[in-house]
């Protein structure tokens, strides 16, 4: 029943001498892989190139406390999905853009820069997001420490004259 | 003085686009963060609201991860609700994009008659769910509220009512030149460019590109349904109508088998408050395209971590790409034609122009405006076949 | 009142020529208000038009929590609008920052930057719920045409 999964998740472990149990299937189309971060340039263009994993899902950047986790969600057009999971440290998170392979990771890679900190080299010069203009350095939103109400609301600028509004009774 | 980011910046040689920048956030609300210290079933609510119009695929697909990480097994008559919801769903989402459209080009009766079909759904959801929008039928585990004997002749009377509409916009779409000529070749995309730069959903089968998740990646009751996936190879906007139009009577087609195949039993299974730690990634065919959700659980009633790619994020970067080497006067139609889930009608628009230098602001319904004269004077107006239709259709 | 006739009168007090924006709403209260305009509702035939550009109207429909990034738009926006003028807020999120009080790119409901003349919750608002704030609103108003900035209403 999973014989592709498995037959994938040996060719990784043997490819890249990955220990078993970090390789899971975790169902019908469900691969994930911890893989260490220096190999990941290399297992990531093999997973693409080799294994036919050509549609990048999206990637997600997590805090794992000590460390910044990414983790790349790969597809193939058959519906496997592999899952690559990496860990860099807070000190110093950089990672290296993957695109020059997916364009579309430019917006993926920027979100997590934006929240969460990370470095990412080989980013083409762009546009931030999602955080506005004057989004204060240094605030990473979605860093575990960060909390939602560290930034006041924007003040209204003086010269625009408006004011707040007011709350009436309800008219029933 | 008050700054205001524009979200479109096109650089223009003439009326030529040479170059086009896309700028994003308008929308970010911080939902994945919220989504961390609230409840999975509080979650449950705020996921829906990340789209309004495609709120359930939302909810399904987060609720998806949520269920695979806590190994809960839905009873059949709940997935076979949920699914009835999505393609309902759907159905709505391409009929109000088809108005939309219409809107942008100047051919507004098409609006009008389409969102009057399109209330016809929102009645069926309406009765289904208690609600027009925000069906709110999710829980983890299932759905909850159940789908009543009544509630079926009504519905299956609407998807006929429907599918006889649709068959007459088809008609319109393929038959009427002025249609035909307004959106031919108008935001040229390859197949080669869709696939290499991540397209999704209609955008990417109207440059045929064979991807679909209900059968490349199949969830809910699609692994039990029979339904085509509509490319097209027009690679560009008429396109992207034609693949809409298509995939509306395959979903007519699948709510009538959804109907009819539909078990009895039990609609949910109970879910614990706590999720054990765990993991799930849940993708889910939205009306735009391929949804992403990534969950991860630790073992407490809040996710440790929601992630959300919502289609549009996918197909925005596309667009730039598109409407390169177009006219000025085909950016609303182009950018409409993804179906791009943020209200686009309130964006700035930018246009610098390479040859004197100039800067110039505009919004959207300026453009919209702007785009339409121009195809007037090309001689592509909509005026005539507005009226033609309302005659036509008063007439029936 | 029935709802025609609530309209008529309002159509009778003013024809309210309407703009609608978008400060980081969902899309749902949007719609709302867009099928509010057609067929099955069809206020246009009481002579409210949705117009494109803030010079031109006299309601600003406003749905959406206030995102970070839209909020100086929204404020030229409403500075744009000639007097008299007021502003409806569509929606829970419009209202009070609905499911999204509280999240930090949001400032929590459009009274947050501008005033508020009319208040329609849910979720999203229904189309008969807007017709029937914004009728209240104008009802409220008297024909002298003063800015009505603390008229409240809320919809069913």
């Amino acid at each position: 029943m999973l014989v592709e999964e498995e037959k994938i998740k040996q060719q990784l472990a043997e490819r890249f001498g990955l220990p078993a149990e970090k390789i899971t299937v975790q169902r019908e189309r469900r691969i994930w892989a911890d893989v260490p971060a220096a190999e990941f340039g290399e297992i990531f263009d093999y997973a693409v190139d080799k294994l036919g994993f050509v549609i990048l899902a999206t990637i997600t950047g997590l805090d794992e406390g000590p460390t910044l986790g990414v983790i790349y969600h790969i597809a193939r057009e058959s519906g496997i999905i592999l899952n690559l999971h990496i860990s860099v440290p807070k000190d110093k998170p950089v990672i290296k853009t993957v695109s020059a392979r997916f364009p579309a990771a430019d917006a993926y890679e920027r979100e997590m820069v934006d929240l969460l900190g990370m470095q990412v080299e080989g980013l083409p010069p762009g546009n931030r997001y999602p955080l506005p203009d004057g989004w204060p350095e240094g605030q990473y939103p979605l860093r575990k420490d960060w909390k939602s109400d560290t930034i006041g609301k924007t003040p209204v600028s003086p010269e625009s004259g408006a004011s707040r509004g007011k709350e009436v009774e309800e008219d029933a | 003085m008050l700054k205001e980011p524009e979200s479109f910046l096109l650089t223009l040689r003439g009326e030529k686009i040479t170059d086009m920048t896309v700028r994003l956030g308008y929308n970010h609300r911080g939902i994945e963060k919220a989504c961390e210290q609230r409840t999975y079933i509080q979650d449950m609510y705020l996921v829906e609201r990340v789209c309004g119009i495609c709120s359930h695929s939302h909810s399904t697909c987060f609720i998806q991860a949520v269920e695979e990480i806590t190994g809960l097994q839905v009873p059949k008559r709940g997935l076979y609700i949920r699914t009835l919801i999505s393609e309902l769903e759907r159905i709505h989402s391409h009929l109000l994009w088809l108005g939309v459209a219409g809107h942008e080009i100047g051919f507004d009766t098409l609006l009008m008659y389409t969102w009057r079909d399109r209330e016809l759904v929102m009645d069926i959801l309406a009765i289904i769910s208690g609600n027009r929008v925000n069906y709110g039928m999710n829980t983890i585990g299932g759905v909850r509220r159940d789908i009543t004997a009544e509630q079926i002749p009504q519905i299956l009377s609407a998807i006929d009512t429907l599918e006889e509409r649709t068959k007459y916009y088809i008609q319109v779409g393929t038959q009427e030149i002025t249609l035909r000529e307004r959106l031919s070749g108008v935001g040229a995309l390859s197949k080669e460019d869709a696939t290499h730069l991540g397209a999704v959903g209609p955008t990417a089968r109207a440059s045929n590109v064979d991807r679909d998740v209900r059968r490349d990646d199949p969830y809910a009751v699609y692994g039990e349904l029979s339904f085509k996936v509509i490319t097209d190879n027009h690679n560009d906007v008429y396109g992207r109508t034609l693949v809409r139009l298509g995939e509306l009577m395959e979903s007519y087609k699948l709510v009538r088998q959804i109907i009819k195949q539909m078990p009895e039993g039990p609609i949910v299974v109970k879910a614990p408050r706590k999720i054990p730690a765990g993991q799930a990634i849940s993708r889910y065919e939205a009306p735009r395209g391929e949804d992403v959700h990534y969950v991860k659980a630790n073992g407490s009633d809040k996710p440790e971590r929601v992630k959300v790619r919502a289609p549009t994020l996918a197909n925005v970067q596309v667009v730039a790409h598109m409407l390169k080497d177009g006219y000025l006067a085909d950016t609303p139609i182009v950018i409409a034609a993804i179906d791009p889930c943020f209200s686009c009608t309130d964006r700035a628009i930018a246009t610098t122009n390479i040859d004197n230098g100039r800067t110039d602001r505009m919004d959207w319904p300026t453009l919209r405006t702007y785009g339409i004269d121009w195809y007037s004077k090309q001689g592509i107006d909509f005026a005539e076949l507005n009226r033609k239709l309302r005659t036509m259709r008063e007439s029936n | 009142m029935g709802l025609v006739q609530k309209i008529v009168t309002w159509a009778r007090i003013k024809s309210p020529w309407i703009i609608h924006f978008n400060t980081g709403a969902c899309n749902a209260c949007d719609i709302e208000i867009i099928a509010a305009l057609t067929p099955i509702y069809d206020v246009e035939r009481f002579g409210v038009i949705l117009r494109g550009t803030p010079r031109h109207a006299d309601v600003l429909v406003c749905s959406g929590p206030v995102t970070r990034q839209i909020k100086d738009r929204l404020i030229r926006i409403y500075e744009q609008m000639p007097e008299p003028k007021f502003v409806v807020a569509v929606g829970t999120c419009a209202c009070s920052g609905g499911v999204f009080n509280g999240c930090y790119n949001v400032e929590g409901g459009i009274d947050q930057v501008i005033p508020v003349s009319a208040y329609i919750p849910g979720c999203p608002a229904s189309p008969k719920a807007i017709i029937d704030g914004v009728v209240k609103l104008l009802a409220s108003v008297d024909n002298a045409s003063k800015p009505a900035k603390e008229a409240v209403v809320s919809g069913t």
